[in-house]
């Protein structure tokens, strides 16, 4: 029999199937070069001091996860570096993703020390954005700072209207949860502006400044585990201490926080709060109403107002648990497609063509459908 | 003399630069093809992981100036051994297995006749 040979010289690296699916890319990052991206800032003091030998966000996070990877450091930068709206796309084709969402990833801007000169990086970070991304017809998610929240609706009210600004960028981490009310303010604009809020692990609170985290030692229990503890508490207060009953078009999503402890959030809220609820009315925004109890179950908030990016999926390889465990996990309601271009964490979308535990509605859920029920796209 | 019965040609010698890999379909079965400059190997093409393209270990980063490796994973000849372009999972060229997680991909026997490369799968 002769035998056929044929050279790969396909781009793509993902099955074909992907390539006829719409997918949508929750968490694509860009990395601006420092000297390009400090061009942005507008105050010229604030100029001065960032381009001193101390750089942008002189105080590093503390990387001893990264000993876990083979080429250290550069984890950040498995696939490449993406500057510019070219680049973005160039890196999206092998991979079939035809909407993403760019950020501009300085995820460890809030351990920097100085509120002025944050609030300048994030400042310059959006309008290298809107730039390169946004008026080049890429959606784009602003950053906003969670360090100060009256700036971050400054800027979502200077940012938001702009073409192409679909989301806001900011981060979860051990320090004060997104559900206390300091924060209304920056909802209230969200609601207002219709952006959902992005919220994204940050590489500022990685283990240090908490006891727990500096005897953490391996990436497994780092980026695992550590991580997703501070999702869940963040959902968990947001859903208890009110904001979706205060804000109930409020749309928030967890980036690189984990997605399979759904069920357990799901059942333990609710088996807790149904026997203990009498704590509720007197949480601030419950005084205020007046109201004593939630308006609905826990986990009703989780499917409606929580969604969870998918990077890295780590499907069961059974089939069969795989559904059942993306059934238990509303995947259907709350589960969004992520890359994580450019990091060593890089999940294509390959689970959803090799594995049989996908419909086509919950595949497409999670793919598009999922992203553009709250994305303006 | 390699005795070459139930051997596919692929490429030819040149076709490879070394260090470098190339992916081929023989009969429907992918193939990536490495040339460590002493020797060619033929391993599956796709890693086991995610099943990322492994004839892909080494292509250039995009602003690969801007990274401190340049290349997406990519051949150590000295090791004999492949790093999946997409999470740097290392492949034995030998053994087809990654050690950490014990899994073991397909590998093919390769060798050079005359100036042809040839595969037996
Ligand atoms: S797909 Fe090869 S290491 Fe993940």
């Amino acid at each position: 029999m002769e035998s056929s040979v044929k050279r790969l010289d396909s781009d793509a690296e993902v099955p074909p199937e992907a390539f006829d699916d719409y997918i949508v890319d929750l968490d694509f990052h860009v990395n601006p070069l420092e000297d390009e991206l400090l061009e942005y800032v507008d105050d010229e003091r604030a100029y001065d001091k960032l381009t001193t030998e101390f750089g942008a966000t002189p105080v590093m996070g503390k990387w001893d996860a990264a000993y876990g990877i083979k080429e250290g450091q550069e984890g950040l930068f498995t696939q490449g570096r993406a500057k510019y709206a070219e680049d973005v796309e160039e890196a999206c084709e092998p991979l079939a993703i035809d909407e993403p969402i760019v950020n501009p990833g300085i995820n460890n801007l809030n351990l920097q020390h100085h509120p002025v000169l944050k609030n300048a990086v994030c400042q310059a970070a959006n309008d290298y954005m809107l730039d390169h991304f946004a008026d080049e017809g890429m959606y784009t998610s602003m950053m906003i700072p969670k360090w100060d929240p009256d700036y971050a609706v400054a800027e979502i009210e200077r940012v938001a209207n702009e073409n192409n600004i679909v989301a806001a960028y900011s981060w979860f981490d051990p320090k004060v949860p997104w559900g206390n009310e300091r924060f209304d303010q920056v909802f209230e604009a969200l609601v207002e502006n219709d952006m959902p809020l992005l919220l994204h692990g940050s590489l500022a609170y990685w283990p240090q400044h908490s006891y727990i985290g500096d005897d953490m030692l391996t990436w497994t229990e780092v980026l695992g585990f550590d991580w997703p503890i501070h999702a869940m508490v963040t959902v968990v207060n947001m859903i208890m201490r009110g904001v979706f009953d205060k804000y109930p078009d409020l749309d928030v999503v967890i980036q690189e926080g984990g997605h399979w402890w759904v069920p357990f959030l799901r059942y333990r809220m609710d088996e807790f709060y149904e026997m203990h609820p009498e704590d509720v009315q007197i949480t601030p925004r419950k005084m205020e109403s007046g109201d004593r109890y939630l308006e609905k179950a826990p986990s009703e908030y989780l499917r409606e107002n929580i969604y969870l990016c998918t990077q890295p999926f780590a499907l069961p390889r059974n089939a069969g648990d795989a559904e059942n465990l993306l059934d238990l996990s509303m995947a259907e309601d709350m589960f969004i497609y992520s890359s994580d271009w450019p990091h060593q964490t890089l999940d294509p979308a390959t689970w959803f063509y090799t594995s049989r535990a996908f419909d086509d509605n919950t595949r497409e859920q999670i793919l598009n459908g999922n992203a553009t029920e709250i994305l303006d796209i | 003399m390699v005795d070459t019965d139930n051997f596919t040609k692929v490429a030819e010698v040149g076709d490879i630069p070394e260090g470098e890999g190339e992916g081929y379909d023989v009969n429907g079965i992918e193939i990536a093809v490495f040339n460590t400059g002493d020797d060619y190997y033929a391993i599956s093409n796709r890693c086991s992981h995610q099943r990322a393209p492994l004839c892909k270990a080494g292509d250039e980063k995009i602003n690969a100036e801007d990274t401190w490796t340049g290349e997406r994973g990519g051949l150590n000849a000295e090791a004999c051994t492949v790093s999946c372009p997409w999470h740097l999972w290392e492949w034995d060229l030998e053994t087809g297995e990654h050690e950490a997680s014990g899994q073991r991909i397909g590998t093919f026997d390769c060798v050079v006749d005359g100036d042809d490369i040839l595969v037996r799968i």
